[in-house]
């Protein structure tokens, strides 16, 4: 990466978090994870964490992390665009690729913080017992954020217009954070529970915050719990994990690259 | 960088000819002025030496030799988009240092950019609270801030108050006086037309001209205005003057407001001189007005 594309990163991170909408969903995640620790920590439960407060701030994350880093991304490629200034990006000494890892990079350091401060204050408040399993939750955490990260600059890519873009990434935080789940429910009671297991959990799986939900569910509570659920098809190993979240990541950053490379015009 | 020439360039977006087989040359201390309509190929012309724009055909030459629009050609750029807005939530001087890291240029040089913009007091305040002009003298630091030997500016004088436009007329005149490039796309002929050395004129992708104001004003063949103050009082002398301007073949005039207004070819100047030393004492004061530059543009534009 060349001084270009360092100097962007840095800029990057420096007015993402200057963005008021960040800030708000950063300060938002940070105490609702807070309350649900304090909640847990009340509860007075032994092994709250694991059983509590763990699957309670995965299912905060699951919501709002994916929410923060679209709204993080979305005008990165496009708002440039929008301002006259993506040219003016562009006629710097540094090639487009670049540009486009300099801008999830940069974004993906501010996602950094607004995960590291939620996830830091339910460490923060969490019992003597707690820390090391809230903190366990912080990698995963951020790797769906980046996943997400890598869509929302995928959308900035493609489109020409930042209302665009803004629309998109809501409808894909409805469809692969909200309904997805209910959508495959949905296709159960269609097909009358004919769909295979292995069908439903592949496409539990495919979605960035399926995979999280229950790699988290299983490392929290014991994989009795998936089956309980009646997911009887095991989770992908350590490779297979790394596979699929670097999959996640790397794959709209690399076709953003890609698109913006392709292109014959950039203004 | 003492040559830069851009060489039978074509684009087309689609099925539409952005540009055909266009060539011009900037030379060192030469501010050279694209004009034409919106659309006219102005704008992708410059994009074209800004790596912005992927050209079907032609070739960019520095100095005699051929050479790709790469990085190394790219530091030696500065641009001025048309109407750039930077980020609402960055300071002016965040901006720019942010430039200045990029381009590897001082801290202390974003301070001399400011202040040469007229930005100095507004450095800390948020872009978001600027005023289009204001926006428009940092998009004119962002380009100065590395010195780059080609300035290629869209629209400059846009939102410009005559504060920045003098900012914009200095900066002008230093790249000329220390032998850099400056190419600028404009509307604004008029406010422009005393500080440039070339103008191209664009119409559909095509140069219909290209030459400096005098060369340009000789092609258009439009006439001089010649103003002269007849001697008060009118007499004999002065009655005399005027009858012989209506007998004359080289130009036509009329009397109003005291004053003599003719319509006179730039080759029929000498001879309407001839004639005002024939009558000595009907005129006391003479102006001569040459066409400006879009009035000129518009006869040549329609001319291509």
């Amino acid at each position: 990466m060349g001084r270009v594309a360092l100097a962007l990163v840095v800029h990057e991170l420096l007015e993402r978090t200057r963005d008021r909408w960040v800030m708000v969903i950063s300060v938002l995640f940070a105490l609702l994870a807070s309350a649900v620790t304090l909640y847990g920590r009340q509860s007075g439960a032994e092994g709250a964490a694991s059983a509590l407060t763990g699957p309670s701030l995965v299912t905060l994350a699951s919501l709002l992390v994916p929410l923060v880093a679209l709204v993080l991304s979305h005008d990165a490629i496009v708002g440039e665009r929008e301002r006259n200034t993506l040219g003016l990006l562009m006629s710097l000494p540094v090639r487009r690729w670049e540009v486009v890892a300099a801008k999830f990079v940069g974004r993906g350091l501010a996602l950094g913080l607004a995960v590291g401060v939620g996830i830091g204050a339910s460490v923060a408040l969490g019992g003597e017992g707690e820390r090391g399993v809230l903190l366990s939750l912080l990698w995963p955490t951020l790797l769906l954020g980046l996943a997400f990260l890598a869509i929302g600059l995928l959308i900035s890519t493609v489109t020409t217009r930042q209302v665009t873009a803004a629309s998109l990434v809501v409808v894909v935080w409805f469809l692969l954070v909200l309904f997805y789940d209910l959508g495959l429910l949905g296709l159960l009671v269609l097909t009358d529970g004919s769909v295979s297991q292995d069908t439903i959990a592949a496409l539990v799986l495919a979605n960035p915050a399926g995979l999280y939900r229950m790699q988290m569910m299983e490392a929290l509570t014991g994989p009795e719990v998936l089956q309980g659920l009646g997911m009887t098809v095991s989770l992908p190993g350590t490779v297979g994990s790394i596979g699929m979240w670097l999959g996640w990541i790397l794959g709209p950053v690399v076709c953003s690259g890609l698109v913006l490379s392709a292109r014959k015009v950039v203004q | 960088m003492k040559r830069v020439v851009l060489r039978d360039v074509s684009v087309r977006f689609g099925k539409v000819a952005a540009l055909t087989s266009m060539s011009t040359t900037v030379s060192s201390g030469e501010i050279v002025m694209l004009v034409g309509p919106n659309g006219a190929g102005k704008s992708t012309f410059m994009r074209v030496l800004l790596g912005l724009v992927r050209p079907e055909r032609g070739e960019l030459e520095i100095d005699g030799a051929v050479v790709r629009v790469d990085n190394a050609f790219k530091a030696r750029l500065g641009y001025l988009p048309e109407a750039v807005a930077f980020s609402d939530n960055l300071s002016g001087e965040q901006v720019l240092r942010f430039f200045a890291m990029a381009r590897g240029v001082s801290r202390a040089r974003v301070g001399e950019v400011l202040s040469r913009v007229g930005l100095a007091q507004a450095s800390r305040r948020r872009v978001g609270g600027y005023s289009r002009g204001m926006r428009q003298r940092l998009g004119l630091g962002v380009a100065i801030l590395s010195e780059p030997e080609l300035l290629i500016l869209d629209e400059p004088t846009g939102g410009l108050d005559q504060e920045g436009l003098v900012v914009l007329y200095s900066v002008l005149n230093e790249w000329r006086d220390k032998g850099r490039m400056v190419l600028m796309a404009t509307h604004d002929i008029a406010m422009l037309e005393r500080r440039v050395d070339r103008m191209c004129v664009f119409r559909s992708g095509c140069l219909v001209a290209d030459g400096s104001p005098s060369t340009l004003r000789r092609e258009a063949g439009l006439p001089l205005k010649v103003t002269m103050t007849l001697a008060s009082g009118g007499g004999a002398e002065v009655e005399a003057f005027v009858a012989a301007i209506g007998e004359w073949e080289g130009g036509s005039g009329e009397v109003r407001d005291g004053a003599l207004h003719a319509e006179v070819a730039s080759g029929e100047l000498l001879g309407l001189m001839d004639l005002r030393g024939r009558h000595v004492g009907a005129v006391v004061d003479l102006r001569v007005e040459e066409p400006t530059l879009d009035v000129v543009y518009e006869k040549l534009l329609a001319e291509g």
